[in-house]
């Protein structure tokens, strides 16, 4: 079996910004998803999914499931009659906000220490990342000299894997 | 009864204490009938435990209210089945359930080395033993399940409604014994650096564990979610609560704990950061109780003011420091020769995971503990909720999902362009497709199209993994394609039952993705004979009938449904009253079909029963949640099956392990 020559292995600075660029799409995505949540009119799940219920519970008010919550079930209401009013998601949860304080809201704002909770998990994915190919640099740089020679891939053209290869072929000396 | 279950715990822990001792001794000193009678000390503690548990139970079955537990969560209404479930309802009886599962695991995991690693297991066993004097000193010392009431009252409180549900009879249990099945390859991994025995002998002894702990974390997050499903009237399943995060982090881990240790197993590279992550899976378990238990972020599962939380934060602590230091002090003996020739490669696609992986899991914490940091910092509570836990994981879940379709089909060490176009073309092609059809069915949400089409893509690496293999057992053996592809995954259990289990997991995301971006709602007041709509399903209210029992009151409402003129079902929502705790529940009713879940809630009652108010969702694909989970759970069935070739495998590896284990430690078996 020949073992073709591989591409020229990419382990340079490039690559890191290429992780840097996953991570950003996958930001953006986060925020298309954010979008995506406040399309034109609200159903009265996403806005009161939005909102905490404040009777302990810690669920939002969506979520909150006791038949005679104080809190759910009449802002459940009000939320409907708002959004018949033709009110938007902003404007429904701003009049919460106002009414109740910040801890009213379900998710963190996008400001301020707040802004912590948003950036630190994608900060933390960066940063593996970078460790990642850090890491992989070093072990490309110093392979170990008493390494055995790389094993052939399956990239002679054979349709088949060479370790079902193998195993098959240790059946077939088994009897199948 | 109560004088005998406190008896009984007190032994166990001082068998657990006496197990250390001769354990480490034992092994020392080369004495292995001190490292025998520590392991029948282990036997001994699980069955000074099993007698505990029958103590609580037969408290519970008998309505023994002098005892605080029984008459905290139990009552003479209750039913039967319920009473027992009641066990692990309350702060003591759920703390006695782990420890008694911990004990039978132990005494499993001593029986199944009782001649094997001679080297490793006495620590290992002195590790779990350790963990089993805290729980046992819990139960002892802080929170006791046979603590007396002063005065006998006639009636207990009964158990909570929530928790009068089947499902309670399933989750609790399935959750915990993969919570606390984690805790051994945390011991061995834990014993592999004490003893500086640090290559993948630890792994092989534990390699079932892991897969058995994920398995049950696996199910019990599935059916703890079927059960809010079913029970909380919300229409939804997932809450992003704390307590639920604290059960999907270990699973995170131990998810990616599964896939790095397989490039250990392979090419001797990522030592500390196996070891680190099955201390990271048993530290979260801990970190799970303690969220539960300490009150410091609200749940809706918190056993609260339970008072427990210093306790468990100073364990965590203390086991967080204890593996850090072990890992550091084992450092330099840890690092091996490793080589990584190409990102595009399988231990790339398999690195790339276990950072997705983790990174999901550290979200999953940072918005957990998000509220107690605001608190601490600005002074302000703040709620960290589904919107930002859906916002982060959300992206994160499509890269996973990406790299379940390359991992599997680039090859170990280097892949070149031409093999990669062959290899994922047919996938490719497949997923596009997918995403293209789905646009033409108007689908424009471009998260949804982005999934739909990953989804696919993997659906198809997977079909050309199985098409490969039968293709090559035809073309060499002559088998016929069925017998083929029975032969295949036979032979190749942990391969493909992986990839039974790929498919459980993409046919769940199909689920997710259906039933969050696609759930409508109606509210609707009607009077009897009234109908109302939602999608293409016609609801008409026909009437309500009540029933009355000593425990509760029930008032079911009966809806006809029908589609296109034709009745299709029969759905009965209904409202609870449950008399002694004074306290209303509802009780769903579901009409599930592959292509969307009708949901019914029976939100109010007006005029005698005259009118009701329903609340009504239509969530499409949630049934492939459930279906995806099955396969899930078949495909790790398939992976944990006895496999002829491995057992010969692990046999030789002890064999050659053997001579130099343990000096002076006679032939194995020779107790």
């Amino acid at each position: 079996m020949i073992v073709r020559a591989t591409a020229s292995i990419p382990m340079r600075p490039m690559h890191a910004a290429s992780i840097a660029c996953v991570l950003a799409i996958l930001v953006a995505t986060s925020f298309g998803l954010r979008r995506a949540y406040g399309a034109d009119r609200p159903s009265a799940q996403q806005v009161s999914q939005a909102l905490t219920c404040q009777c302990g519970c810690g669920l939002t008010v969506a979520n909150c499931n006791m038949p005679t919550c104080g809190f759910a079930v009449p802002t459940r209401h009000e939320i409907r009659k708002m959004i018949d009013q033709g009110k938007s998601q902003v404007e429904i949860i701003g009049f919460y906000q106002r009414k109740y304080g910040e801890k009213v809201l379900s998710a963190p704002t996008t400001s301020g220490f707040n802004l912590l909770a948003w950036t630190t998990p994608f900060g933390a994915l960066l940063l593996g990342g970078v460790l990642i190919v850090f890491t992989a640099r070093r072990w490309h740089r110093a392979p170990d000299p008493q390494a055995p020679a790389p094993a052939p891939t399956d990239a002679d053209g054979s349709p088949f894997d060479p370790e079902l290869r193998r195993k098959l072929a240790e059946d077939l000396r088994k009897g199948g | 009864m109560p004088d005998l279950g406190r008896l009984a715990l007190a032994i166990a822990l001082m068998l657990a204490i006496y197990s250390i001792g001769a354990n480490v001794f034992g092994a020392r000193r080369a004495r292995p009938e001190f490292v025998a009678s520590a392991r029948h000390a282990i036997w001994a503690m699980c069955a000074m435990v099993t007698i505990a548990v029958v103590a609580l139970w037969t408290g519970l079955l008998s309505s023994d209210f002098s005892l605080e537990y029984v008459a905290s969560y139990s009552s003479t209404t209750l039913p039967t089945a319920y009473k027992f479930t009641a066990l692990w309802g309350g702060q003591q009886g759920s703390l006695l359930l782990w420890t008694w599962l911990l004990t039978i695991f132990t005494s499993a995991a001593a029986f199944q080395n009782r001649r094997r690693n001679p080297a490793l297991a006495p620590y290992a066993m002195a590790v779990l033993a350790g963990v089993a004097i805290f729980f046992l000193g819990m139960l002892n010392f802080v929170t006791r399940p046979f603590d007396l009431m002063a005065v006998i009252p006639a009636q207990g409180t009964d158990l909570n409604p929530l928790l009068q549900n089947y499902w309670m009879a399933i989750h609790p249990p399935s959750l915990y014994t993969g919570y606390v099945s984690a805790t051994v390859p945390f011991a061995f991994g834990a014993a592999a650096l004490i003893t500086g025995k640090l290559d993948d002998g630890w792994i092989r002894s534990t390699r079932r564990w892991a897969i058995f702990s994920w398995f049950f974390l696996t199910l019990g997050n599935l059916f703890g979610a079927r059960w809010a499903y079913e029970v909380l009237g919300w229409g939804g399943y997932w809450a992003w609560d704390p307590v639920e995060n604290a059960a999907f982090m270990p699973w995170l881990v131990m998810t990616a704990y599964l896939h790095s240790v397989m490039i250990q197993e392979r090419k001797d590279m990522l030592k500390v950061w196996n070891l680190a992550l099955v201390g990271l899976a048993f530290g979260l378990t801990l970190f799970g109780t303690f969220i539960t238990r300490s009150g410091v972020i609200s749940s809706v599962h918190s056993f609260t003011q339970s008072g427990l939380g210093p306790y468990f934060l100073s364990f965590l602590i203390t086991v967080a420091v204890a593996y850090t230091g072990l890992l550091i002090f084992r450092a330099k003996e840890l690092r091996s020769p490793a080589e990584f020739e190409s990102y595009l490669s399988r231990e790339a696609a398999f690195l790339f995971n276990n950072l997705i992986l983790i990174g999901i899991a550290f979200a999953v914490f940072w918005g957990t503990i998000f509220p107690v940091l605001s608190e601490a910092v600005r002074g302000v509570k703040i709620t960290v909720g589904p919107p930002f836990f859906n916002r982060v994981a959300g992206p994160l879940a499509l890269g996973l999902i990406f790299l379940m379709g390359v991992g599997p089909l680039i090859a170990w060490r280097r892949t070149t362009a031409s093999n990669l176009v062959k290899s994922f073309a047919a996938p490719a092609i497949v997923g596009v497709t997918t995403g293209v059809v789905a646009l033409a069915a108007g689908l424009r949400a471009w998260y949804v199209l982005t999934a739909f089409s990953l989804a696919a893509f993997v659906l198809g690496t997977i079909a050309v993994e199985f098409r490969r293999g039968v293709g090559a057992r035809r073309h060499m053996l002559a088998e016929p394609a069925p017998t083929a592809l029975v032969n295949l995954i036979a032979k190749n259990n942990r391969r493909y039952g992986g990839y039974i289990i790929h498919v459980g997991v993409i046919v769940a995301f199909v689920g997710i993705i259906g039933s969050s971006f696609f759930k409508t709602e109606v509210k609707k007041s009607v009077r009897v004979g009234q109908s109302f709509s939602i999608g293409a399903y016609q609801l008409r209210y026909l009437g309500l009938s009540e029933h009355d029992t000593s425990h509760m009151e029930t008032a079911t409402a009966r809806l006809e449904v029908s589609r296109g003129g034709r009745e299709v079902a029969e759905l009965a929502p209904a409202k609870l009253f449950y008399k002694r705790e004074q306290q209303p529940a509802t009780r769903v009713a579901i009409r599930s079909t592959p292509v969307a879940d009708l949901y019914v809630v029976l939100a109010g009652l007006d005029d005698d029963g005259n009118q009701a108010t329903f609340e009504v969702f239509l969530t499409p694909l949630v049934f492939w949640l459930w279906a995806g989970g099955l396969l899930m759970a078949i495909g790790t069935v398939v992976v944990m099956w006895p496999n002829v070739r491995e057992r010969a495998a692990i046999a030789a590896a002890v064999a050659r392990a053997a001579p130099s284990a343990l000096e002076g430690e006679p032939a194995p078996g020779g107790e």
